[in-house]
This record gives structure tokens, C-alpha cells and sequence, in this order.
């Protein structure tokens, strides 16, 4: 039992949810989103929000921000130098050769993150075994040194071939740096990543390098100003590999930071599958600009083990969360070819929908949607009114192009937003032997709630939930956030009793690395051992990873069980299997926290005026507009039912029901919508 | 494809638009196109997961795409581009060749790889698939061209051969799945004819699974929207797609666009080849002419006329396709003239083992024609080339054969957007070359070098992207065919933008002397010996001396450029 608090530092808006462990209470806030110096924001809706005692009371702080991310997209960080590999320091512009956009002739790589005058050579070189071919010469580091020097370098990155197998020419080089004098931050590749491939590695250590200085400085003020008014209990942020870490952990590890963000409504998918026993789900995260889904699988999101942002490789656990441009925000328009489309260029939030009658004339998702009626009154949270006169100005030109009625227009640009989304869907779940119509849709961001019926009817999925606190749903998501810190090692072998016997020690080595990584505060409490393995048919590339079963991360089952468990989800995963050889690539070890237990649920929500009223809107299933009854979420009780079509309403999203659709008002607050 | 033969002359076309489709409603049509492409995007995802070859699942020498009954894409998954619309020269001929639509069943799966219907060498074979929904009705095929590691050829990749009978073992049309189960007769004897039994035997069963999972996805698609609003649905994609593509040649003036290129030899003797491409406008309508061709050619270099035809389309569709994935309504405004027997459209038994090196010049010729039209165009010329080095050997502690190949990045022009960068040749855009760290967990060396070389790219108001030397260091003895091309012509500037340094090759034994390579099959490089290939870079675009002081000195700051190539390009500094 604990309170606590998540904060979810968006682009355009912070969201904050303080729930009380006593009383089960929650309380949700929602305020602009302070770009300049976004701890203010965030400190801000905290105080606002949460009184003196409330907050002295709090034990945890979990928080998910875009700070790292925005640290990179508008490229504000440390002055970084690299020391790379002699004959290697142009890693980080021939890359692998490959252009983000293949069919654009004139596509140009960007800038990298440290220009070539301050990526220097360092003469010693390690082989794939980790022998050393060439001996490391420290003249070399101290030479670089001194052009760093002269140039204002604050933070080093050194990443060396081959130094996953063998990192001793990067610990040199790092005491000769030190032993010189530099007092700056340094990044070792190895303590980022002991996985092969230079090119992701260095451009993950260069990132860390970036980003380490800002996020550090950011922390700490976020923290100090949480302390000053009043905060005594641990801060915690989301790692883009799921789970949590300490402010001072990610202090250490910001690169493990970069996706705080959007993995938060991942998390919370997650938690509500364990927590309601919901099931494998598809996450529909829809707010202004993107669409976001991923697949939550016992009670987990899926995870991959690479990651990118603006066209650089992140070599580290990520939550595979798929995005495409469709939200809201969308626009529409008909192209050169006559064809419709929406997105993936998006109105934002300013000027935002023609229907938000400030200035935008372009018409988008939700201008469509308004106009079938989907959205109600069209009365936002925010006090905004939605004007319908703007909407059908905007759709007017596009039905004209297209020589359509104006229904028939708006109907289209919501189809195409529906069908783009469940391709989406569609690819994530198939390409891991995952059937979408087997899984539930948890719908949730401030237009999830209103795009779940048609998404269901796209992809022939049968039942979907609706969180409370739809659009604030990211945040309720941290709050769950278990602490984690992960690792992993390339070591190619056999999979055979020796084979077994090495992952064995090798994960021993890494759960005291892990240990470490606590540093001299010391962890309290439980933490439990979790390990996995990438494995291949010997000969492949690409590997899959499984989760070894195993005793407090010693794996105790037979070569021929884990064989057994890579075959089944090989089976799963592409429709085969083969006779070859099996062969472990990397080994990764997890260790995991639980914060204390939330009480069940998500509480209910309060107030019961149960009066409706009658509004014209377009349903899809029936192919016509047609009475809807429009309520109030507040006023839906734990076991009410409802038959579509309706709409119902909440302060951060609307839900939209179509006709042959029902709806039930479970115990924890979710709505659990299914087939009539 | 619609061919007008006389005895010389052959004209390609993608089969015209028809008035039936015109009706289809243009949301269901735009659904329809999203869920085409990503069922192609699933089948190579699938294929790139499950393969054993690196040139599989790296470098992407694949094309996966998805045909209606008469043969037209429907949708292809990004691989490589020069791949792009030569699947339905191997459809047809391989549905021919296993006995027609007729003798087709559900779950056959026919293997073809006769270069003269492929338009490739015997390794890049096909496996189609016709689609039946559950009632039996045909409804197009699902197919993948992916290069095998070897098939047996007189060495794993060849540079110098004399007739394609020297280039593998042919596949013209047999059943490697008859109704679902495979013919293990024919699996035998394929693999009975690789020097790499074992990645063959892993590749195939990963190209039949992908075939199969867009076998099973179109069925969803027609059975979603019933037989009949997919077919209408799919006129006005393809009508979606040629619109595309005259809405960008209509702002083309009319003309005759001719553009030269010279190919360093035929590989077996050492002459070099010049061509020309002539690229002709007319309204929203395009011709590319290679009548002029040279002769076909003793030596490998024979591009088979279904190359050609999408070296073509390729060019076309990057400039004038808006970014989209193609279909064939992006060709329809794309006529490609041929002369039979000639280098761009040779008959059997010429050797055509390097096949893709004619395809990539005409690409770089064709883009050299539309900038007559106009230099904004398109960018430079790049190093022009894929700069690839296939190993093989036999390793020492297990006595176990490799083998590996693999493209490698050129510079790439400047352009009117801005300087060059360095990059994989347009023909191979989607694609990328091995982590060196897994190829030297993997093959007996270890890379000596990976870096920019200072004044390899073109000056102008816009530079060139930089070239660099790639230098292996082996462990082991091992033989290596490498396929250099444009090492005797330097990547092109334009609009009064400089020349860059061609690609070369140098190997230097372990006694310290060192020889120049270019193309060579199976060379045998020593244990201790390093080989280099030194990749050249791209033309400049505009005049040197337009570039600002600033971007000069930062060239020179950033140790691109030295001061006398400053000097020498952009004057006084």
C-alpha cells in the first residue's frame, strides 16, 4: 500500500494523477505543458493538485518524460567527442549505408550528433574473440584530449570495436583520460551495451553522451524542488524498456530515458491485464497527432531490443510501441491521384481542427467525427466548444474533389483513419504469430474512446475496455511501473549442456553488474530475477528471445526444455520449424522490484445523475444517422449495462458506441464494450 | 505486359487502364492499397526473420510483391528497388512453364530462375504461389525473388563467364509444393546442386513460408471486401498510381533527353562499353529508348530484357512517384524500347552473371538524360556502383565452407537540395551492409579500416558525398570475387559541379606488394593479406566557386577536403 503520483510530461499537455492508497481515492489534473523548463510544469500541477500534507504523505513519484527525446530532436545537449577505433571514426556517417526514405533520390543524411573534427582515432584493436590484434596506445587518448580541450568538449564517448567481447581498451582509455585531468562525463560503450553491432552501439554511447549532462540537471532540479515542498518519498521515471529506475539511476543510464514517454500507456496496459486478468491485449493509444499501439502479452508489452529516434539506433530494451501519423489532428485531403488520405501531416493542437475555430481551415479526423455527431455536444474539457459551421466549411472542398455527399466524406476520412490504424495493428500482432482477433482492444488516449468500435469492426475483434480516465490513462500507467534495470551480453554458442553451463556464470557476472548499478544508496526489499536468451537456428541472423524459465535467475531447466520453448515460439512466431542446430546469441538478465500492490482497480467515479438526452449520429454499423442517446460517464454505476448507440461522455475523451455494441460498467470503472 | 514485336525492335508496356473500376468508391480503394502493401510488408518481414543468408536478410536482395490473375503488381514490399516490376516477367513464364493457369492448385508453389524470364543470374530464383480463395477461384499470386547463396556456377559468383550455361542450374517452372506439400524430389535435387546445401535448404523453406503468409493475406483482403469490389477496387488504384506519375511528366517539356554512359568492360575482355539512353516526353507520357545499344556482349554483362524494363521503371518511379509504393498504374506511362540480341535485351545462352551492373548504369543514364531536361532534376552522379565483395573459403578448425556477399555504400551527388551523402547505390536503396563486428564474429578477418578518404567527393555550390576505404585483413586463406564497375569513369558533377574519385580496388600481400582489382573471380586473398576496396564518391551540383566561405571552411575543419584541393576548386581562401 503506498500513495503515489505520476506525472506525464507531454508535448502539449503535463497530466498528473495522485491516487491515495487509504481512501482509493484519485484525482486527476491536466495543465499546459511548460517547454522552457518543464520541472516548473510538472512542480506546479503537483502543488496545484495535491496539498502539503497529502504530498508529505507520498511515497512515490513515478514520472515519464519527453525531456531526453526533446534533447535530440532539437538538439540541445553536451559538446560531445568520441574516441573511436583507428580507421573507424566515420561509424557514425556511413552508418549501414541505409537512407530512412527509399524511394526519395535526393534524401540526405542528418547532421550526426559530433562533427568529424571531434571524432578521433585511437590505435589498439580487439577481435570478435576478444584477443587483442593491435595494442592500445594511450598517446592517442591524451593527443584527443588535448583538441577536446581546445574545442570545449564536456562530455567523452569512447566506443571501440569489438569491446562487448573484450572492454579493457575502453577502461584504459578511460583512466588516461582521467588520470590527465578531464573532469567531465564520460561514456563507455561497454557499460551501455555488451551486444555486437559498432555502428547501433556508438550511436547509443554517443546519445548517452548527449543527453547525460541535461537529464542529470533536469533530475536533480525536478527532485529538489519536489523535496522543497514537502516530497520525502523515492522519484522514480519510466524506462523505454518498461519498468521504472531511480533519478539517480537514470542519472547514470539517461539513454535508458529516451522513450519515458510514450511507453507509460504500454505500462498501464499491462497492469490492467494482470490487475483485471484481461487477458493478451492490443493497446489503441489515439491523441492529437499519432496513433500508438502495442501488444500486451502475459501481462507485459512486448519488448524489442533496439530501438530508433530521428533515424538513430538506440541499442537497448524498448517497448515496442508502433506509431503512425493519425490522430485527431489528422489532416485529410484528396492527392494528385484522386485517392483520399489522412495524416500523416497533422493540424496539432494550434491551429488544431477547422472545428476548433482557431484559424485552422484545414479538416481533419476530428472535424469528420464531429460532424457525424460521434463527438456529442462537442463540449471539450478544456471549455472549448467545437463549431460545426467550421467543420462542414472545412469537409465542403473535399467532397467537392471527390464528388461525394458531405456524410459521405466525413464517413470516408474515419474509415481510412480506422483502416490505417488496424493495418498498423494487423503487422505488429501477425509478425509475431499473434491472431488480432483474439485479442481484446484497450482503447484510451483522448481519441482511443472513440475510435474502439471501428477499430473492433476492422480488425473482427469482439470485446474492448475503456480505462476511466481514458485520455489520462499514460499517467494512471506509471503509477505501476515496477523498478527494473536490465543487461545483456553477446555470446555466441551452442545451445548444449556447456553452452547452458557458460549462460550460467555469464548471468551471474551480470546480476552483480546489476547490483552495482545501485551504487552506495543499497537497494532495499525484494528484487526478483528474470532471464532470457536470443537464440537462432544456427546459421540465421535473427534471433528470437525467449524467456528461460528458471530459479531466482539461474536457468534450471534441461538443454532440451529450453530447446523445446524456442521451438514452440519459433512455431508461433513464423508457421515452422526446423532440424538444424539451435545457437544462443545473447543472454539477458532483468532483475525487478514490484512497488507495494495497488488496491484493485481504478476506483469508480463519482456522481450519479442518471438523465440523458437524444442526439442525431452517424453509425457505422447501421450504415445511417440515427437517435443516440448521449450520458455522462460519472453517472454509470459498477454493473450498469448499456446498449449502442451512444456516447458517453468524460472530462478527458468521449466514447463512442456504436449500434450492435453493449457496453458494462465493471467494478474497477473500465467499460467492457462487446458485440450485441 | 503488351509486347509489339517486329524483327527488331520489342516495345514494353504495362497493360492499359480499362473503364471498369472508374465506380470504386475511393475510400475503400485507399483501404484496399493500405492493406496490399502491408500484406507485402508482412511476407518480407517474414522472409528476413526466418532466412540463412545475409545477402537475404542484410542486404535485402529480395523482391516480395503481390499480382493479380493478368499478371499486373498489386503491391511490392520495399527491398530493392531494381527488383521493382520484374516479378511479373518471372510470374507469367513460370506459370507457363509448370503447365499453365490451368494445371494450378492451391498451395503449389513453382520455382523458376531461367535469367531469360527472371531477368536476373540463375541465384535470384523465384517462388510464386497462385492464390485460390476457399471456393477455388484464382485471384493472383504471391511471389519472392531472393538470391541464393549458391546454386552452382562455375564459382559462387562469377564475373567472367561465357555463356549462361556457366551460371548456375535452372529451375524453368517446376512445382516445389504441389497442394500444399512439398515435392521432395525436386528439393533434393536443388539442393544437391549448391556448394551451401544447409543455407539454401534454410532460405527456401523461409521464402515458402513468406510467400505463403501473402498468399493468406490477400485471401483476407478479397474475401473482407468480396471478389468483385476488389477487382474494381484495384483498377483505380492502378488508375490511382499512372495518374501520379503523368501529373509529374505533364510539367516536363516535351523532347528527346539523351544521356551517355561507359560501363568499364565485359568482364572478359577489357574494353570499355559506352551506351546511351534516350528519354523521351512526350505529354504525361515516357519513353526510354535503348535501341542504340551496344552489341550483346561476350562477357556477363547482358542485362535480359525484364531488367532492363525495371532498371527503367525504377528511374521513372523514384523521380515522378511521389513516394509512394508502386503498383503497376505507376508504369503505365512508362514505354521501354528494346533491340533484340543487344546488350540491354540479349538472347540465350548470353552471359548475363552480372546482370544488375548494365541495370545500374542505365539508371545513373537515365537520370544523366533528365538532367537536359532540366539539372534540378536530380542529384549528381554517385560512385555508381555497388562496390560488392562475395568470400567464400573453408574454414580451418572445422573444415565447414562459408561463404558471404555483400554491397557496399557509394558517395551519392550533390543535388539542388544540398550536399551528397554516402549511401547504398539508388538500385539498392532499401538496403544495408553486415555490422562488421557480426561479419568478423562470423568470417575469418578482421576490418582494418572503415573511414572517409579527404577530396574523394565532387566540388560544387553543393558537394558530393565523401568516398572511403573498406580494407579486410584475413585470418585465413580465402577467395573473393570482386565486381567493381565505374573504376575508369568518375561519378559526374552537374550544373558546373566537379568530378569524384571512381572506385578502385588494391590487395596487398602479406610480402608488402600490392595489385589493383576491379572485376575478378574467385581471387585468392592469403591469410595476412588486406583487401581494400576504395569507394568513390558523388559529383558535385553547381559551380564550385558558388559555395559559401563558410561551408568550404567547414569542409576543411571537418578534414573532408585538404587546403590544395580547397585551393584547386574554390580559389583563394
Amino acid at each position: 500500500m503506498a500513495t503515489r503520483i505520476g506525472v506525464d510530461i507531454g508535448g502539449t499537455f503535463t497530466d498528473l494523477l495522485f491516487y491515495d492508497d487509504q481512501t482509493s481515492d484519485m484525482l486527476v489534473a491536466k495543465v499546459p505543458t511548460t517547454p522552457a523548463s518543464p520541472e516548473q510544469g510538472c512542480v506546479q500541477a503537483v502543488t496545484d493538485s495535491v496539498d502539503g500534507d497529502q504530498l508529505r504523505q507520498t511515497q512515490y513519484f513515478l514520472h515519464g518524460t519527453t525531456v531526453g527525446l526533446n534533447s535530440l530532436l532539437e538538439r540541445k545537449g553536451a559538446r560531445v567527442g568520441l574516441l573511436a577505433t583507428r580507421g573507424f571514426r566515420d561509424i557514425l556517417e556511413i552508418r549501414r549505408g541505409d537512407r530512412d526514405e527509399m524511394y526519395n533520390l535526393f534524401w540526405q543524411l542528418p547532421e550526426p550528433l559530433v562533427p568529424r573534427r571531434l571524432r578521433l582515432p585511437v590505435t589498439g584493436r580487439v577481435r570478435s574473440d576478444g584477443t587483442v590484434h593491435i595494442p592500445f596506445e594511450k598517446q592517442d587518448v591524451l593527443d584527443a584530449l588535448e583538441i577536446f580541450a581546445l574545442e570545449g568538449v564536456n562530455s567523452i564517448a569512447v566506443a571501440f570495436m569489438n569491446a562487448y567481447a573484450n572492454p579493457a581498451h575502453e577502461l584504459a582509455a578511460e583512466s588516461a583520460l582521467r588520470e590527465a585531468g578531464f573532469s567531465g562525463e564520460i561514456s563507455l560503450s561497454h557499460h551501455i551495451s555488451r551486444e555486437y553491432r559498432e555502428y547501433e552501439r556508438t550511436s547509443t554511447t554517443v546519445i548517452d553522451a548527449f543527453v547525460r549532462g541535461r537529464m542529470s540537471n533536469y533530475l536533480r532540479r525536478l527532485e529538489a524542488d519536489l523535496r522543497g515542498a514537502g516530497f520525502k518519498g523515492d522519484c522514480l521515471i519510466t524506462r523505454s524498456g518498461s519498468g521504472s529506475m531511480t533519478f539517480s539511476e537514470a542519472e547514470d543510464r539517461p539513454f535508458e530515458t529516451i522513450m519515458s514517454g510514450p511507453v507509460a500507456g504500454a505500462e498501464g496496459g499491462g497492469e490492467l491485464s494482470r490487475q483485471l486478468g484481461l487477458g493478451d491485449l492490443i493497446t489503441a493509444d489515439v491523441g492529437g497527432t499519432s496513433f500508438d499501439t502495442c501488444v500486451i502479452t502475459r501481462g507485459r508489452p512486448t519488448l524489442l531490443f533496439e530501438g530508433k529516434i530521428v533515424g538513430m539506433p538506440l541499442q537497448t530494451p524498448w517497448v515496442d510501441v508502433r506509431s503512425i501519423g493519425a490522430g485527431g489532428g489528422s489532416i485529410a485531403q484528396v492527392d494528385v491521384g484522386g485517392l483520399l488520405r489522412v495524416g500523416p501531416e497533422s493540424g496539432g493542437a494550434d491551429p488544431g481542427p477547422a472545428c476548433y475555430g482557431k484559424g485552422g481551415e484545414n479538416a481533419c479526423m476530428t472535424d469528420a467525427a464531429f460532424y457525424l455527431g460521434m463527438l456529442g455536444e462537442g463540449k471539450l474539457a478544456s471549455g472549448l466548444q467545437l463549431d460545426l459551421a467550421l467543420a462542414e466549411k472545412a469537409l465542403q472542398p473535399l467532397a467537392g474533389k471527390l464528388g461525394y455527399g458531405m456524410d459521405e466524406t466525413a464517413i470516408g476520412i474515419m474509415d481510412i483513419a480506422s483502416a490505417s490504424m488496424a493495418d498498423a495493428i494487423r503487422e505488429i500482432t501477425v509478425e509475431q504469430g499473434i491472431d488480432p482477433r483474439k485479442l481484446k482492444l484497450l482503447a484510451f488516449g483522448g481519441a482511443g474512446p472513440l475510435m474502439g468500435t471501428l477499430l473492433a469492426r476492422d480488425l473482427d475483434i469482439t470485446g474492448i475496455v475503456i480505462p476511466p480516465h481514458a485520455g489520462n490513462f499514460s499517467a494512471w500507467g506509471l503509477l505501476g511501473a515496477d523498478l527494473t534495470r536490465a543487461t545483456a551480453r553477446t555470446r555466441i554458442m551452442r545451445l548444449d549442456d556447456d553452452g547452458l553451463a557458460n549462460v550460467n556464470d555469464i548471468l551471474a557476472e551480470m546480476y552483480s553488474d546489476l547490483a552495482a548499478r545501485a551504487g552506495s544508496s543499497g537497494d532495499g526489499g525484494e528484487w526478483a530475477r528474470e532471464a532470457g536468451l536470443d537464440m537462432r537456428y544456427k546459421g540465421q541472423e535473427h534471433t528470437l528471445s525467449i524467456n528461460v524459465p528458471g530459479d531466482n535467475g539461474r536457468v534450471t531447466i534441461s538443454t532440451e526444455q529450453v530447446r523445446e520453448i524456442f521451438t514452440r515460439d519459433y512455431d508461433r512466431t513464423f508457421g515452422n520449424t526446423m532440424d538444424e542446430p539451435v545457437e544462443i546469441v545473447s543472454i539477458r538478465a532483468t532483475v525487478r522490484h514490484a512497488l507495494p500492490r495497488r488496491s484493485e482497480g481504478l476506483s469508480a467515479l463519482n456522481g450519479s445523475d442518471g438523465t440523458h438526452t437524444i442526439r442525431e449520429a452517424y453509425s457505422f454499423t447501421e450504415k445511417k444517422r440515427m437517435d443516440f442517446r448521449i450520458l455522462d460517464r460519472s453517472s454509470m454505476q459498477a454493473g450498469d449495462t448499456l446498449a449502442g448507440p451512444a456516447i458517453i461522455n468524460e472530462p478527458t475523451a468521449t466514447t463512442y458506441l456504436d449500434a450492435n455494441w453493449a457496453c458494462e460498467v465493471h467494478g474497477s470503472g473500465c467499460l467492457f464494450i462487446s458485440r450485441h | 505486359m503488351d509486347t509489339l514485336a517486329d524483327s527488331e525492335i520489342r516495345i514494353y508496356r504495362a497493360l492499359p487502364g480499362t473503364d471498369t473500376g472508374t465506380d470504386a468508391d475511393p475510400v475503400q480503394t485507399e483501404i484496399v492499397r493500405h492493406s496490399l502493401n502491408s500484406a507485402a510488408n508482412q511476407m518480407k518481414r517474414t522472409l528476413i526473420r526466418t532466412s540463412f543468408s545475409p545477402v537475404i536478410y542484410e542486404v535485402l536482395d529480395f523482391a516480395a510483391a503481390l499480382y493479380d490473375t493478368k499478371v499486373r503488381l498489386l503491391a511490392q514490399a520495399p527491398s530493392i528497388p531494381l527488383f521493382m516490376g520484374t516479378l511479373n516477367f518471372c510470374v507469367e513464364a513460370a506459370v507457363e512453364g509448370s503447365g499453365g493457369v490451368d494445371n494450378l492448385e492451391p498451395g503449389d508453389v513453382i520455382l523458376y530462375n531461367w535469367p531469360f524470364g527472371t531477368g536476373s543470374h540463375a541465384q535470384d530464383t523465384a517462388m510464386i504461389q497462385p492464390v485460390f480463395t476457399d471456393d477455388g477461384t484464382l485471384v493472383g499470386y504471391s511471389a519472392i525473388k531472393a538470391h541464393w547463396l549458391d546454386i552452382g556456377a562455375i564459382a559462387p559468383y562469377c564475373t567472367d563467364t561465357k555463356d549462361v550455361f556457366q551460371e548456375g542450374t535452372f529451375f524453368p517452372g517446376v512445382k516445389l509444393y504441389r497442394g500444399g506439400k512439398l515435392v521432395d524430389d525436386i528439393h533434393r535435387f536443388v539442393l544437391a546442386n549448391s556448394r551451401m546445401p544447409a543455407f539454401v535448404a534454410g532460405d527456401i523453406l523461409a521464402q515458402a513460408t513468406a510467400v505463403s503468409i501473402g498468399a493468406r493475406n490477400l485471401v483476407r483482403i478479397v474475401d473482407r471486401y468480396g471478389l468483385e469490389v476488389f477487382r474494381n477496387t484495384v483498377e483505380r488504384i492502378f488508375d490511382h498510381g499512372e495518374a501520379t506519375v503523368r501529373s509529374y511528366f505533364e510539367k516536363i517539356p516535351d523532347g528527346r533527353y539523351v544521356g551517355h554512359g561507359m560501363m568499364d568492360n565485359n568482364g572478359v575482355d577489357d574494353k570499355p562499353i559506352p551506351f546511351n539512353v534516350i528519354v523521351e516526353v512526350r505529354g504525361s507520357s515516357v519513353r526510354v529508348d535503348f535501341t542504340n545499344s551496344p552489341e550483346v556482349q561476350p562477357g556477363p554483362v547482358n542485362c535480359p530484357v525484364a531488367s532492363t524494363v525495371s532498371a527503367s521503371r525504377v528511374a521513372i518511379t523514384m523521380l515522378a512517384g511521389g513516394n509512394q509504393a508502386p503498383c503497376d498504374g505507376h508504369f503505365r506511362p512508362v514505354e521501354i524500347v528494346t533491340r533484340r540480341n543487344s546488350m540491354f535485351d540479349p538472347n540465350p545462352p548470353a552471359p548475363c552473371f552480372l546482370y544488375g551492373w548494365p541495370a545500374m548504369q542505365s539508371m545513373e543514364v537515365i537520370y544523366h538524360a533528365m538532367s537536359k531536361v532540366n539539372p534540378e532534376t536530380v542529384p549528381a552522379c554517385s560512385g555508381g556502383d555497388l562496390c560488392a565483395l562475395v568470400w567464400w573459403g573453408t574454414r580451418q578448425d572445422t573444415g565447414e565452407m562459408w561463404g558471404d556477399g555483400s554491397p557496399f555504400p557509394v558517395g551519392h551527388g550533390g543535388s539542388i537540395s544540398g550536399d551528397g551523402s554516402t549511401m547504398m547505390h539508388a538500385a539498392e536503396a532499401a538496403t544495408r551492409f553486415a555490422s562488421m563486428e557480426v561479419m568478423e564474429s562470423k568470417f575469418p578477418w578482421v576490418v582494418e579500416q572503415c573511414q572517409f578518404v579527404q577530396d574523394s567527393c565532387g566540388a560544387g555550390k553543393y558537394r558530393g558525398g565523401m568516398g572511403y576505404d573498406l580494407g579486410f585483413e584475413l585470418l585465413e586463406d580465402a577467395y573473393c570475387t570482386p565486381t567493381l564497375e565505374r573504376t575508369r569513369t568518375r561519378p559526374w558533377g552537374l550544373a558546373g559541379g566537379g568530378e569524384a574519385r571512381a572506385n578502385s580496388g588494391t590487395l596487398r600481400y602479406p610480402d608488402g606488394r600490392v595489385e589493383a582489382f576491379t572485376k575478378a573471380t574467385g581471387l585468392p586473398v592469403p591469410k595476412g593479406a588486406v583487401l581494400t576496396i576504395h569507394a568513390g564518391g558523388g559529383g558535385g551540383y553547381g559551380p564550385p566557386e558558388q559555395r559559401a566561405s563558410e561551408e568550404v571552411e567547414a569542409d576543411l575543419k571537418e578534414g573532408y577536403i585538404t587546403e590544395a584541393f580547397a585551393r584547386e576548386h574554390y580559389g583563394n581562401l
